[in-house]
């Protein structure tokens, strides 16, 4: 639980959050990678909001994996930095056959650019692939996007399974390369990053949110990071 | 049943009106419940008791008063005493004094109370010396039960102190006490933990301690300090959470106009099950104010969030996703209103280990709780999908709502009562449903058991037929039946074709008949062929089945065949045929035919055996019988081994016919060998009437006949005719 853990054990603990608009599989690709079943009347697991597993990379590293699912309507858009503060990695899923998911994507990754800039894993999933031939939104298009930006781009199916584990390894393999990226920059950096989420919740619970201006959280957190670290240890 | 439960008794029952003594008389309010004689027995002993000691009389009379049978309407309707005998109770005490009142109270409380009485002062005296925190108790115990060494343990004791005293040190601090700030006692706190988690995985003490020991002893370390902080940490003067509080709660109070709708989840408001589900949400939800540290707050908001993930998988059969939690989590706050809702948020959000609300199921749900009172405070018309406007008005009151899950609550009083009454009729219909089956599986038996009743007077009536003969026919009668019988053969071979019996009967009637005629006419009979001879032979064979079978006689016919006997019937022995028969005996045949005729069944028999005696008419259709006896088997089957019998044992037989053809009574006494029963044939010319003692008696006699009778056949006759007697008696 502790930081110092963290850092010494071997298993590393990560929070990863899930957004996308509503049906765009969010809750099937979680639960095909959990359970590996696609039809949610079959499944014994209560709920497929928040789902804990313990992901072994190939190359024998291991981590556990927090998966935070995000509610997808657009009326909920704004408490989005409630969640994916302190998080680790975003997997950010899109209708391959719904171009406004898409541009939901888009805004999404703005906002997390802004909140978090580098501190944050991104990868662009557009699911669905199994119905190729109502495609809206082009492949090439959307890689291209994904470059720009900075983030990975993967195309899966929760319905036939394709490219499910993949997605959810590569975000892993991320996000362990960029923990180890950052402890060899900045050795208190795991502890500043709980710092930073600490203090960030601190200014959205006490204050009514305010997301019109999320510059002035982005302005907030960075401060209270600084601050932390330098009396964390 | 529902009326009783909640509201308070109006009526007074009589009981409550009697003395409270239980004398039966009629109590006075005026008298404390009492009658007057009671009352002023009472009133003495107090006097008495004054005298002998004087202290603390108050505390006498307002327990030593209810103390006494006190039933449950009793408390109900005077409310005040009770809470009178409860402010005596809390009243601090000391040990002595209450043990002093007791002595007094013994004298007049019953002795049933006084032993609980006894025991409550035992309870209650050491709580007086005593006095622990229970939450300190409950840590100590906690403590020793961590597993960690004793070192360990008192490093844990030293960190908890040394928080402890950091944080009141704070609190209490005179200098900064107008500039201080949540955020740096805040940090204060996550520093202790982060310094509490070092030491933890790196001090040698805990060295051998395992990774959850560790992780419990962090939140040991927590627990601790902020439940017994919390008076200070929750909710500090120096922050804006009460006026956030008292905010947040005006604000979904404005807003409960909103529907499951509004928020586009999928709890049924109005479905009985998930309003519970709804309502276990709700408990939990409010229940965090509850509890003093965050651990237990964050558990307490997991607990909510199960229940309404119970709920949404049945609302949507699947696992739910954020997409469906969030939207009932903040239906659920909304209908909720949970008190202090900033404070505690802030609370848990200040001093909590970080880590906690980062990571793990807790973490995520508060979160959530968190976005959903953001959420709840930033919400405008459109985040609800209607017009500003319509926003507006609803917010203002303007205009009128209704929504499904208020007037669900409003009707729950009368839904409740519905509800409580339909399980009532449930029962009832599920009552009623056992007495009508019961009713018709009664019913049922009774029928079963009539008719049962009914088989089985049936198959007695079969057996044994109840049939009261004519001791005596009328002898015109008999004689106009004889000549009937006579004029026409063709009456005998009617009445065979009606019955084995009655064509044994007949049958051996006309044997009778044929030796009868032998009898008359001596020579010519026996000057007839062989297989006249033959034909008689069985037809005696006959005569004896049946004489057997009639009188169900008894298994003594051992006796080796006695040829000579042959003709020595024992059938004069039986009672009233006897007598009947005898009476008419050389003349009639037709009484015969007419007992037949009337009387069918096994008992008729008998009557067949008396045609034995008669000697009169001349029907020798001996040819007639054999055709008849054929369809019954197995006497014609007795038929075929008694006719080859019959010819090999030819000579002896035909001596025996000579012999019996005179007369019956004449065999017997002119055979060579006396019968082996040795006693008594009686002669027929003398029948004892004596001896009749009804129909169940009949077979007394028959001892002594059988021995005669089946003498006349072989052995193999003998058997064949007591299987054959099994036969008859069965039909």
């Amino acid at each position: 639980m502790s930081s110092r853990r963290l850092r010494e054990g071997p298993i590393l603990n990560f929070k990863a959050v899930l957004m996308g608009e509503g049906c765009v599989g969010k809750t099937s690709l979680v639960l095909r990678y959990m359970e590996d079943k696609f039809n949610a009347q079959h499944l014994s697991t209560l709920q497929a909001a928040f789902v804990t597993k313990k992901v072994t990379l190939p190359d024998e590293r291991r981590a556990q994996l927090n998966i935070w699912d995000t509610a997808g309507q657009e009326r909920y858009h704004a408490l989005g930095p409630i969640y994916y503060r302190g998080s680790d990695g975003a997997l950010l899923v899109y209708d391959i056959t719904d171009h406004d998911s898409f541009l939901k994507v888009k805004s999404w990754v703005r906002e997390l650019k802004q909140m978090r800039g580098s501190e944050i894993v991104l990868i662009i999933v557009g699911n669905k692939t199994d119905l190729e031939e109502q495609r809206a939104v082009v492949y090439d298009t959307a890689t291209q996007y994904a470059r720009t930006v900075g983030a990975q781009y993967m195309e899966t199916s929760a319905k036939d399974n394709e490219g499910v584990s993949e997605v959810f390894e590569l975000l892993t393999q991320l996000m362990i390369e960029h923990h180890h990226g950052k402890q060899e920059d900045e050795p208190n950096s795991l502890r500043l990053q709980s710092g930073v989420t600490t203090s960030s919740a601190r200014a959205l619970v006490v204050g009514p949110l305010d997301d019109a201006d999320p510059a002035t959280m982005l302005d907030r957190g960075p401060a209270a990071s600084a601050h932390r670290s330098c009396c964390g240890i | 049943m529902y009326s009783t439960g909640r509201a308070p008794q109006l009526r007074i029952g009589t009981q409550d009106l009697k003395c409270k003594r239980g004398c039966g008389f009629y109590g006075n309010a005026q008298f404390d419940g009492l009658c007057s004689k009671c009352f002023r027995e009472r009133n003495d002993e107090r006097k008495r008791q004054k005298a002998s000691a004087s202290s603390s009389s108050l505390v006498l009379t307002s327990t030593g008063g209810t103390m006494e049978r006190i039933s449950p309407q009793n408390l109900l309707g005077r409310p005040h005493q009770k809470n009178k005998q409860e402010r005596d109770k809390q009243q601090p005490q000391g040990s002595s004094d209450v043990a002093q009142t007791l002595q007094k109270k013994k004298s007049i409380v019953p002795t049933v109370l006084q032993k609980t009485l006894q025991v409550g002062a035992q309870k209650l005296t050491p709580q007086k010396h005593y006095v622990p925190d229970p939450t300190e108790n409950q840590f100590m115990l906690q403590l020793r039960q961590l597993g960690i060494p004793d070192d360990g343990k008192r490093k844990l004791k030293k960190e908890i102190q040394r928080l402890d005293l950091e944080i009141k040190r704070y609190m209490n601090s005179t200098a900064n006490s107008n500039n201080k700030n949540i955020d740096e006692l805040s940090e204060m706190v996550q520093n202790a933990y982060t310094r509490f988690a070092d030491l933890v995985h790196s001090d040698p003490s805990f060295q051998i301690v395992s990774n959850e020991d560790r992780d419990s002893a962090i939140d040991f370390f927590e627990k601790v300090v902020m439940t017994q902080n919390h008076k200070f940490l929750f909710s500090p003067y120096f922050t804006a959470d009460e006026e956030n509080d008292a905010k947040v709660q005006k604000r979904i109070r404005q807003l409960s106009w909103i529907t499951a709708k509004h928020l586009d989840c999928s709890i049924d408001e109005v479905n009985a099950e998930s309003r519970d589900l709804v309502y276990n949400a709700i408990s939990e939800l409010v229940g965090i104010d509850s509890y003093y540290s965050p651990q237990e707050k964050l558990e307490c908001t997991v607990r909510c969030c199960r229940h309404i993930f119970e709920l949404l998988k049945r609302a949507t059969g699947g696992p739910a996703s954020a997409d469906d939690f969030l939207p009932a989590l903040i239906f659920v706050v909304l209908k909720a209103n949970p008190v202090r809702l900033h404070s505690n948020l802030n609370f848990v959000t200040r001093f909590t280990n970080a880590a906690r609300v980062m990571s793990g199921e807790g973490g995520y749900y508060f979160t959530n709780l968190c976005s959903a009172i953001a959420f709840i405070e930033n919400l405008n018309g459109e985040s609800l999908n209607i017009s500003c406007e319509e926003f507006d008005a609803l917010m203002s009151g303007e205009k009128p709502y209704s929504t499904p899950w208020e007037s669900a609550l409003l009707a729950c009083e009368s839904l409740h009562l519905i509800s409580e009454n339909m399980k009532r009729m449930e029962l009832l219909k599920k009552r009623n449903m056992v007495i009508t089956t019961g009713i018709s599986e009664f019913e049922r038996e009774l029928i079963e058991f009539q008719s049962e009743v009914t088989r089985k007077v049936d198959t007695v009536y079969a057996k044994a037929p109840l049939t009261l003969l004519p001791i005596k026919t009328p002898a015109f009668l008999i004689s106009q039946a004889r000549a009937q019988l006579n004029h026409s053969s063709d009456d005998a071979a009617a009445l065979i074709s009606s019955g084995h019996y009655q064509s044994n009967l007949l049958n051996a009637i006309d044997v009778k008949d044929v030796s009868c005629t032998d009898k008359a006419k001596s020579q010519p009979t026996l000057l007839a062929p062989d297989e006249r001879y033959a034909d008689a032979a069985h037809t005696l064979a006959l005569k004896d089945v049946s004489i057997s079978s009639a009188g169900h006689l008894s298994p003594l016919h051992t006796t080796l065949p006695q040829p000579d006997q042959l003709f020595a019937s024992p059938i004069f022995n039986y009672g009233p045929f006897d007598a009947v028969s005898l009476l008419e005996e050389s003349s009639d045949n037709t009484d015969v035919l007419m007992l037949g005729t009337e009387f069918q069944g096994g008992l008729t028999n008998i009557n067949y055996d008396f045609d034995l005696s008669d000697k009169s008419g001349e029907n020798s259709v001996a040819d007639d019988s054999n055709v008849n006896l054929d369809e019954f088997d197995p006497l014609a089957q007795q038929q075929e081994q008694l006719r080859t019998l019959k010819v090999e044992a030819q000579s002896a037989m035909t001596s025996g016919i000579l012999d019996s053809t005179t007369d019956s009574s004449a065999s017997l006494i002119d055979s060579d060998l006396p019968p082996p029963t040795g006693i008594l044939l009686p002669s027929p010319l003398k029948p004892e009437v004596s001896n009749y003692r009804g129909f169940s008696n009949f077979d007394i006699p028959s001892i002594s006949c059988n021995t005669g009778d089946f003498s006349s056949l072989g052995q193999d006759v003998n058997e064949s005719t007591s299987s054959d007697v099994g036969v008859v008696a069965k039909k």
